[in-house]
């Protein structure tokens, strides 16, 4: 009798873990299949603010300076700060003083580096609302 | 609310408050941002298990807001809240299951953590960004969820053995 109990609770919770596992695998692979495809990318969009967008062109050489969401003349190291470079094809966050300086170390994201890296056509500051992407096609 | 559960959730706040700050000292994936391993969790899966919702939801909320408050930004709060609020209650509902053991409801409270900080990111952001994020931060919280929950299941066999021995 106690052993069909342990049995049963053992089944269940095997269950339970499967089923919560099945529904993270399924919401990968919608994400994968959903998960636009990159093609020729020619600029970088920077969105900030609310829903701010500037756009430059990926061989121009610029350094763009977004304070407390606003573009910036410099970098003064003050308030919710990222300081972009965009050079050879390339940008990066090459600043930023949010809590874990995560954005920092997404690295730099070009054609070339968009399929090695985990977040694609995408830098991240996620406390800031500072978002980079490689674009190009229509996009 | 009784003294004896006053203290017990003063203690529990601190103790998730220091396992938060912990996480964030250990960079697990540094080019994707936000991956954790949750250590912070363990202590409402004990709330979860061994007090009561009530308890529960209001350690979770001080825990998103005095971590917010000394860790992070209000941005990074409502990632946290979003994630919080809905983890908590799929790790309350499944706690309901009888015979339910804690690894089914900390994997779920993992991933579930997750679907309610992609949840944000697509309001805040778009979703465009949020579907090269989301598949890493789903393996990331399944399987730390999944961890925690052994993790705890055996901290908890050792707390119900202590208490045993107390209670002879």
């Amino acid at each position: 009798m106690e052993q069909n109990k342990a049995d049963g609770k053992r089944k269940l919770n095997w269950i339970l873990t499967g089923a919560a596992i099945a529904f993270a695998a399924l919401a990968i692979a919608v994400c994968l299949l959903l998960q636009p495809k990159t093609g020729a990318s020619d600029r970088f969009v920077i969105r900030y603010g609310d829903g701010k967008t500037i756009a430059f062109s990926a061989w121009e050489t610029r350094t763009v300076v977004i304070r407390d969401g606003e573009l910036a003349d410099r970098a003064t190291g003050e308030g919710d700060e990222n300081v972009i470079r965009i050079e050879n094809g390339e940008a990066w966050m090459e600043q930023a003083n949010c809590p874990h300086g995560e954005c920092v170390k997404q690295g730099r994201l070009s054609e070339e580096t968009v399929k090695k890296r985990p977040l694609g056509t995408w830098i991240v500051c996620a406390p800031h609302r500072v978002y980079i992407e490689l674009a190009g096609d229509g996009q | 609310m009784k003294i004896r559960t006053l203290t017990k959730m003063a203690l529990l706040t601190a103790a998730a408050l220091i396992l938060g700050y912990i996480d964030s000292l250990i960079p697990l994936v540094p080019t994707v941002p936000g991956i954790k391993l949750g250590l912070s969790n363990l202590v409402l899966l004990y709330a979860v298990f061994y007090m009561g919702p009530v308890e529960t939801v209001v350690l979770m909320l001080l825990k998103v807001g005095l971590s917010s408050l000394l860790f992070g930004n209000a941005v990074g709060a409502l990632y946290a809240l979003a994630g919080g609020v809905l983890s908590t209650a799929a790790m309350l509902l499944l706690h309901r299951i009888p015979r339910v053991s804690v690894i089914p409801v900390s994997t779920a409270g993992g991933i579930l953590h997750i679907v309610g900080q992609c949840a944000v990111g697509c309001l805040l952001i778009s979703y465009r960004p949020v579907l090269f994020y989301a598949p890493w931060l789903l393996i990331s919280g399944t399987a730390t969820g999944l961890l925690l929950g052994i993790a705890a299941r055996a901290a908890f066999f050792g707390i119900e053995r202590y208490e045993r021995r107390r209670g002879e």
